[in-house]
């Protein structure tokens, strides 16, 4: 016993000099880690067999709490919660629809943007009357800072602004917010804009907004400033299935002014005041995975407006509608486990102006240049300057009434920082065409007739020959406010006027094609 | 339409690379020059209006007044609408506003020649322009008085007008509203607002000169102005007494013609009334009217 304690004795300072061998060490944090994993494991399925057992068990919700809401109204904290209570319910719960309507409800209140995430629910028990069980809930709330206020700079595609916003949450008590936008900057001279918004009938999904703008913007592109004035309201809401749609009313004063020296002939007939009265939906369906660097999933979104005829009056007066989508796939690659990071995305956009009559007077009032599309850059096109696609004269981009854009775009993983990371190599081919409005004989639609005429004709002449066409590769970016993207393209195809890049180009958007 | 090949290199599309932080080395460059690989036809043009090929001055006017040529509504426009014709210059008047000048005001003209340029002539330097085009004289440097006699002009007379078409009300209500506000838009609030900005222009500039705002004393002052100018035209049939007209009785003309034409539907109009007590003012007024 002795002699082995001896020779115990030099190895036990041995093994304490010796280093821990790491294989052991991840062996026992394994050991541990199996072991909190195996505990909780078992309290979970503990939980979900007692709820289980008793998920038919009657039960009654009594009263809701909600700890903490100094700013909220009560008359909209019951709005949103009094449908919970039993007594509202005409019958008792079982307890697992009172739980999954309690979390559906928390879930709810969470969606005002009112309070800090997540909203704890704890649950008492109490003897209620009648015998049966009897729910006390309590919403352990947080709310929000009710002012928030912001002042930065930015730096976008090739404009510099300073701004600053007011964001003033829960106004009158309701959900109401409302935001106060200032920002001054080099191509968006100044822009001030206010929107109130507020949740209709207690529903964080169904909102009504209502804004106003007094903006001005130097379109270097187009050699002039537009100064906007007006205001718009619009109901917002999420259908069940997640689509979201807005309606809404625009009233803009928009004049166009401050030409520069070599303005086009084009722009300067569009030159003075105009105010554009419109109606507007719009639906967006969006499945994507991830909105800046979808790996899988489809985003369609359909843009509707009319202006200027009947009640609608203004000096516009046409039909607007747009589409835009976008698909992506994943691509597996053999040997790589799980996704691998590599992608296919394709997106697709088309929209045309459709002149219509003002008033009684059924003559077509022919789209302005401050109405038409604009086609080019790096968030859209990309390999054109930003609106170098479609109608020039001179130096101006005039716009078109018809266009169609689409890319195909095709994207790696980096080989260091492997397919987590938001960053990707991508390889890109996009085109497009942007018309104006002609007639077969090639000239300016002046009445009804025509215009339908001159639609059909600019829509087949879309198909005239190849699209404009660039291609390049590059970097992509995926922060979690924007995208960037570093691309160096070549243009294939062109137009002639049209502005092609070639070389470097750098895209800073949220929406890219 | 087929494609035309290889002229890819067109001005627009070559000037990548324009930052010159390096230099691109010359296989390169010779690769990209072959970039576009075809090139189209360029797109056609929206056209809200029909293009014009002849000298267009742009002027306040209405759709009516632009076909005919009739003259302007506006003085600073008719003066040079007048001048132009009175040298002898073919031009066609097209209504605008003055968002649509390069200085901020009308009038202004886009020369025919040379072909396809972007660049107007602002009011400023229609006087260059004509003489360059035709030859005529510049008759401020004949007469010394001329600077003198149109001060009178630019200030008395001015001024009267300003009060006379956008602060008096019942005129502004029917003459400046109808003429310059209600073209611009049909919604109602922005009438309201222009037709603000634009007794607020009247009024600052009258206020530029004196402390306050006397109609009596702008009429006054007007009707001084008048009197100067009828014993400088005397018996003359032109100012000067110049065989033809020229930028002087343009200016006078713009002012005289406008405080006369009672198609305008003035609802006072006390300038007519200082006007017409010089015969010979209404008489040179009535006689350049011909020239529309």
């Amino acid at each position: 016993m002795s002699s082995s304690f001896a020779a115990g004795d030099e190895s036990v300072f041995e093994r304490l000099q010796q280093r821990a061998d790491p294989k052991v060490l991840e062996e026992q944090q394994n050991a541990v880690n199996e072991r909190m994993q195996a505990i909780y494991q078992k309290a979970q399925s503990r939980l979900a067999e007692l709820i289980d057992e008793n998920s038919t068990l009657p039960c009654t919700i009594s009263s809701v709490q909600v700890t903490s809401a100094p700013h909220t109204r009560r008359s909209f904290l019951e709005r949103s919660l009094s449908p919970l209570l039993s007594e509202n319910k005409g019958r008792p719960y079982t307890l697992s629809e009172a739980l999954r309507e309690v979390s559906a409800t928390a879930d709810k209140l969470g969606r005002f943007d009112l309070f800090h995430q997540p909203i704890s629910v704890y649950l008492d028990e109490s003897q209620g009357h009648n015998g049966m069980r009897n729910i006390d809930v309590y919403l352990a709330t947080r709310e929000k800072s009710r002012v928030l206020l912001k002042t930065g700079t930015d730096l976008g595609n090739a404009e510099g602004s300073a701004y600053g916003n007011l964001l003033w949450r829960n106004v009158f008590g309701g959900a109401e917010t409302l935001n106060l936008n200032a920002s001054l900057g080099t191509r968006t001279r100044s822009a001030y804009q206010a929107a109130f918004e507020t949740p209709i009938l207690g529903d964080p999904d169904f909102r009504l907004e209502v804004g106003g703008i007094a903006s001005s913007t130097q379109k270097s592109w187009a050699s002039h400033e537009e100064v906007v004035k007006g205001g718009w309201s619009k109901l917002r809401w999420i259908s069940k299935s997640g689509h979201r749609h807005e309606l809404g009313y625009n009233g803009f004063w928009r004049q166009l002014t401050g030409l520069a020296e070599s303005a086009s002939p084009t722009v300067r007939a569009d030159a003075g005041d105009s105010v554009k009265s419109s109606i507007f939906h719009s639906w967006v369906n969006d499945q994507r995975d991830n909105a800046l660097l979808p790996s899988r999933g489809y985003y369609a979104k359909a843009f509707n407006e009319v202006a200027g005829i009947g009640p609608l009056k203004g000096d516009v007066s046409f039909w607007k509608s747009e589409i835009e989508t976008q698909g992506a796939i994943p691509i597996p690659v053999p040997g790589i486990k799980g996704d691998s990071g590599v992608s296919f995305t394709t997106g697709f956009r088309a929209g045309l102006l459709y002149p219509l009559g003002l008033d009684s007077n059924s003559r077509p009032q022919l789209s302005r240049v401050n109405d038409r599309f604009l086609l080019g850059g790096p968030t859209d096109v990309r390999g054109f300057r930003l609106c170098g696609l479609g109608p020039r004269e001179g130096a101006d981009s005039l716009g078109g009434d018809v266009y169609a854009a689409g890319s195909a775009n095709l994207l790696f993983p980096l080989p260091r920082l492997g397919a987590e990371k938001p960053v990707r190599f991508q390889a890109f081919l996009n085109g497009g065409r942007l018309l104006p409005l002609r007639t077969s004989q090639k000239a300016t639609p002046t009445t009804n007739g025509e215009v339908q005429d001159a639609m059909i004709s600019t829509l087949s002449e879309l198909q005239n020959g190849l699209p404009s066409i660039a291609a390049g590769f590059g970097i992509v970016y995926a922060h979690p406010v924007a995208r960037f993207e570093l691309n160096f393209s070549l243009p294939l195809v062109l137009r002639k006027g049209e502005e092609g890049r070639k070389g470097l180009q750098l895209g800073i958007g949220i929406n890219f094609l | 339409m087929p494609p035309k090949g290889q002229e890819g290199d067109s001005s627009a599309s070559t000037d990548s690379n324009s930052n010159s932080f390096f230099t691109v080395p010359a296989p390169i460059k010779r690769l990209f020059d072959k970039f576009p690989l075809t090139t189209y036809p360029a797109n056609e043009l929206p056209q809200r209006f029909q293009p014009n090929t002849a000298n267009q001055l742009f002027v306040f006017t209405d759709a009516r007044g632009a076909r005919h040529g009739r003259p302007s509504f506006n003085p600073q426009c008719l003066k040079w609408q007048a001048y132009l014709k009175f040298v002898g210059i073919d031009f066609d008047i097209t209504a605008s506003n003055n968002h649509a000048s390069p200085t901020g005001a009308l009038p202004f003209l886009l020369p025919a020649l040379p072909a396809d340029t972007l660049n107007p002539i602002p009011s400023h330097k229609l006087q260059k322009w004509a003489i360059e085009q035709v030859h005529c004289e510049e008759e401020q440097q004949l007469n010394l008085r001329f600077e003198v006699y149109a001060s009178l002009l630019d200030h008395r007379i001015r001024h009267a007008w300003l009060y006379m078409l956008y602060l008096d009300s019942e005129n502004f209500d029917a003459v400046a509203r109808r003429l310059y506000v209600e073209p611009a838009t049909t919604n109602t609030v922005v009438r309201a607002a222009l037709s603000h900005q634009l007794q607020q222009a009247a009024r600052d500039e009258l206020l530029k000169n004196s402390r306050y705002i006397d109609a009596a004393d702008l009429e006054g002052d007007a009707g001084g102005a008048f009197e100067a100018l009828s014993t400088l035209l005397g018996e003359d049939e032109h100012f000067f007494s110049r065989p033809n007209p020229g930028l002087f009785d343009a200016s006078v003309f713009a002012y005289t013609h406008l405080i006369l034409d009672d198609t305008l539907g003035w609802k006072k109009n006390r300038l007519a009334q200082l006007l017409r007590e010089h015969p010979n003012l209404v008489q040179h007024r009535d006689r350049l009217l011909k020239f529309f």
